[in-house]
């Protein structure tokens, strides 16, 4: 039973399940308190020990199939097997001592002659390899030659042993050939589905959730002004969830930290109210460190779809933050923080869209949105301010007055431009992003969903 | 009272109403022989938890759960100084703490003779224990359930390795707590996250599944006692088709009971599509789901 077990063992690993020692150990013990002529039990207590994880299970249960079944020779009764797996092993042996230089050859027969160790582990290599050295050209062409090689071998060894089975010098009957026929066409069947249909384990369990979770993506990485209106709504779910498990994730890591431990301080200081009885206990907890924000918001054509999921975003997020004032401009700015704050986030989009007081028709000028920012609204950046400028640069060729942006910089904590634009482009034409640049502390590309969504991240966490 | 055998906990669980397949009963036989853990995953609602229960009713056990979750700590899980009653006592018997140094000649003589006191205050009463602690130090083996045990933090898993291997547990002011008796160890997953191969080397592991048509129709039926036999097996044969369509959540043998809860409260007794598709919403808990069973309604039939 040891051997076997430890056989079995070798195999499994060869095909890339992980078990240790320990577990062989608890495994051998254990299998002397079951009933282990029950196949269901046997099985049930080999997997319980071996197979640990929800994907590795139906890995083992191919494994268990091929080991104790399709390798094996159950006939009707014990001697007629005996027989059966003596005449297996002078076939292979036959065709093993012919010359050969292939040590694949070697690998097919043992695989029929019931011992799949060393195939299973060529299997593995080559399923696992990864080219060493990095080539001019990507090429698959190592792999795949390896299994060729084998393909070669299994059909070389079927060769092989029909030519065996037919030679008359073989001290065996007519009906055996047939049986050992049969088996060893089994046997080769297997081989070569192992080598064709390469498992993919527990894809069964996890296949929903990555292509929902794929088409999210693939939704993230497109531009934010091409989505279709139904992949608005789609697009605008996905950051709902995406919301709430940052809103859970910023909670939890102020839940956890500090907590628990007394406040001595404080809690010394609360007993005096009581004649030094400390009645009340005081636990550290250490507050929230919540920025403000203010935004401006381009929303000229170009730009508009990615404001407005940022918009999207950063009112979700509101309670992260301790104020978020919005701006939005073309050529003048318009505060819009109240219609924000007292509104639905997507009907607040809708009025800044459609009510709002801002020239639709005008050409977006950045400098005098920011003249009028320094007039009216500079007591709003303080040191605890985020800045974030949502726009691309294009002034139209008007006076840019970077000198403000440098101003407002030196009050605030942080100014961060988001460009929906790609990188390349920047600075070329109107485009004045090269003079704001340096007076920013970061400026971004940010032309769709997920690198809007890694910016937010950041700015949260 | 433990099991005997394989076949023994067959129907001893099967007694305590729960239908366990050869495989689970095997594990669960193993597990108590052998005083390891057993680490339970599967999908969500395939009664992982219900087996917890089941065994504690059948070993007759107290059953100690632990629902984990992101943040949980040693303070919520095994034990917490009960710092209130500590600093009342301190002030109850702060006439003693005088007597006791009333005699010392100098200031450290003075700490010296509290210190030989401390034992009186970092003690057993002063504990309120948790669950780990309640399960391991309960004079009576109980059954300690962890459910979820994926959602909770690596840390935490770390700290569990000492308890699940030794049956110990290490508070720093008491030294080394030993089990008194060996709880029965369940833990269960979603696969929410891997465990680590640490953990995972200390448990048995049981993959349990949706079960075979017939053991949902037995289940059924031995859960809503008052279902006709062949609206129970309709049943079952509806929900393996909704299960093989691609849904956002499969409907498990929990939704499958609610279902047929449902329908025997609201009388009905035969299977048509309008029943289904207005009993809908106990099945699918996604409105895409629901649209996506509507429009194959004639392949569940």
């Amino acid at each position: 039973m040891v051997n076997l077990i430890q056989q079995f063992v070798s195999c499994c690993r060869a095909a890339g399940l992980r078990i240790s020692t320990a577990e062989i150990l608890d495994c051998l013990n254990q299998l002397p308190l079951i009933e282990v002529t029950n196949e269901l039990q046997f099985r049930a207590t080999l997997r319980a020990n071996f197979a640990k994880s929800m994907r590795e299970i139906n890995h083992f249960d191919r494994l268990y199939h091929l080991f104790f079944h399709e390798m094996r020779v159950d006939a009707a009764d014990v001697m007629q097997s005996e027989a059966l797996a003596e005449q297996i092993r002078q076939v292979t042996n036959t065709i093993k001592k012919k010359p050969h230089d292939n040590p694949m050859l070697d690998a097919v027969v043992d695989f029929i002659a019931g011992n799949p160790l060393e195939f299973l582990k060529e299997m593995r290599r080559i399923q696992t390899a990864s080219d060493s050295e990095v080539q001019p050209t990507r090429f698959n062409f190592g792999p795949l030659a390896d299994r060729f090689n084998i393909l070669i071998q299994i059909t070389s060894t079927t060769a092989a042993i029909a030519q065996l089975l037919q030679d008359p010098s073989l001290d065996v009957s007519r009906t055996a050939r047939n049986d050992l026929a049969v088996r060893f066409t089994q046997r080769l069947n297997t081989a070569r589905s192992i080598l064709l249909y390469e498992p993919r384990p527990g894809d069964k369990n996890t296949k929903k959730i990555k292509t929902y979770e794929q088409r999210l993506k693939e939704l993230g990485e497109r531009p934010f002004s091409s989505f279709t209106r139904q992949e608005l709504e789609e697009m605008r779910e996905a950051i709902d969830k995406l919301v709430r498990k940052l809103k859970n994730n910023v909670s939890r890591r102020f839940a956890v930290k500090h907590r628990g431990n007394l406040d001595v301080k404080k809690t010394i200081r609360c007993a005096a109210r009581y004649g030094g009885v400390p009645v009340e206990i005081k636990y550290r907890n250490k507050p929230l460190r919540r920025s403000r924000i203010v935004t401006l918001c381009d929303v000229s054509g170009s730009v508009w779809a990615a404001a407005r999921f940022m918009l999207n975003l950063l009112y979700s997020l509101q309670e992260c933050f301790d104020k978020v004032n919005s701006f939005v401009f073309i050529d003048d700015l318009t505060d819009v923080t109240a219609v924000f704050e007292h509104n639905e986030i997507n009907e607040a989009i809708r009025f800044v869209l459609e009510e709002a007081d801002v020239h639709y028709n005008a050409a977006t000028d950045y400098g005098v949105t920011l003249r009028h920012f320094q007039r009216d609204y500079m007591d709003l950046l303080t040191k605890k301010t985020t800045l974030i400028i949502v726009g691309d640069g294009r002034s139209n060729y008007m006076h840019p007055e970077d000198a403000i942006l440098g101003q407002m910089r030196e009050r605030c904590r942080r100014v961060i431009w988001l460009n929906p634009e790609p990188e390349q482009i920047w600075g070329t034409g109107d485009s004045e992003i090269k003079a704001y640049m340096h007076h920013c502390h970061e400026v971004r590309q940010c032309s769709n969903v997920n690198q809007l969504i890694a910016f937010i991240e950041e700015l949260v966490l | 009272m433990d099991f005997k055998s394989v076949n023994d906990v067959q129907e001893r669980l099967e007694m305590a109403g729960y239908i366990p397949s050869k495989e689970i009963s095997t594990v669960v036989f193993l597990a108590a022989a052998t005083q390891k853990p057993v680490l339970v995953e599967g999908p969500a609602g395939v009664g992982k938890t219900e087996l917890a229960k089941a065994i504690a009713r059948s070993l007759d056990r107290e059953l100690i759960r632990l629902q984990c979750y992101e943040g949980l700590d040693e303070s919520k899980a095994l034990y917490e100084w009960e710092y209130a009653k500590q600093l009342l006592y301190t002030q109850m018997v702060k006439d003693r703490i005088n007597d006791i140094i009333a005699h010392t000649a100098t200031l450290a003589e003075a700490v010296d003779q509290i210190a030989a006191q401390e034992d009186a205050f970092f003690s057993d009463r002063f504990i309120q224990s948790r669950p780990l602690l309640q399960a391991i130090s309960s004079e009576k083996p109980v059954v300690l359930l962890l459910d979820e045990v994926d959602k909770s933090d690596p840390e935490f898993e770390a700290f569990l390795l000492e308890l699940l291997s030794d049956f110990q547990v290490t508070i720093p002011e008491l030294g080394t707590r030993k089990a008194i008796s060996i709880p029965f160890v369940l833990l269960t997953s979603n696969n929410y996250r891997d465990m680590s191969d640490a953990l995972k080397r200390r448990c048995l592991h049981l993959y349990i599944d949706y079960p075979q048509r017939e053991t949902e129709v037995q289940i059924v039926r031995l859960k809503i006692p008052g279902i006709e036999g062949k609206l129970a097996a309709d049943l079952v044969d509806s929900i393996r088709r909704i299960r093989l369509l691609d849904l956002k959540k499969s409907p498990s043998i929990s939704e499958t009971l609610d279902w047929a809860q449902s329908l025997l409260v609201l009388q009905i007794n035969e299977l048509t599509p309008e029943v289904i598709s207005e009993t809908l919403n106990v099945i699918c808990k996604y409105q895409i789901d629901m649209e996506k069973v509507r429009k194959n309604i004639n392949k569940i039939i």
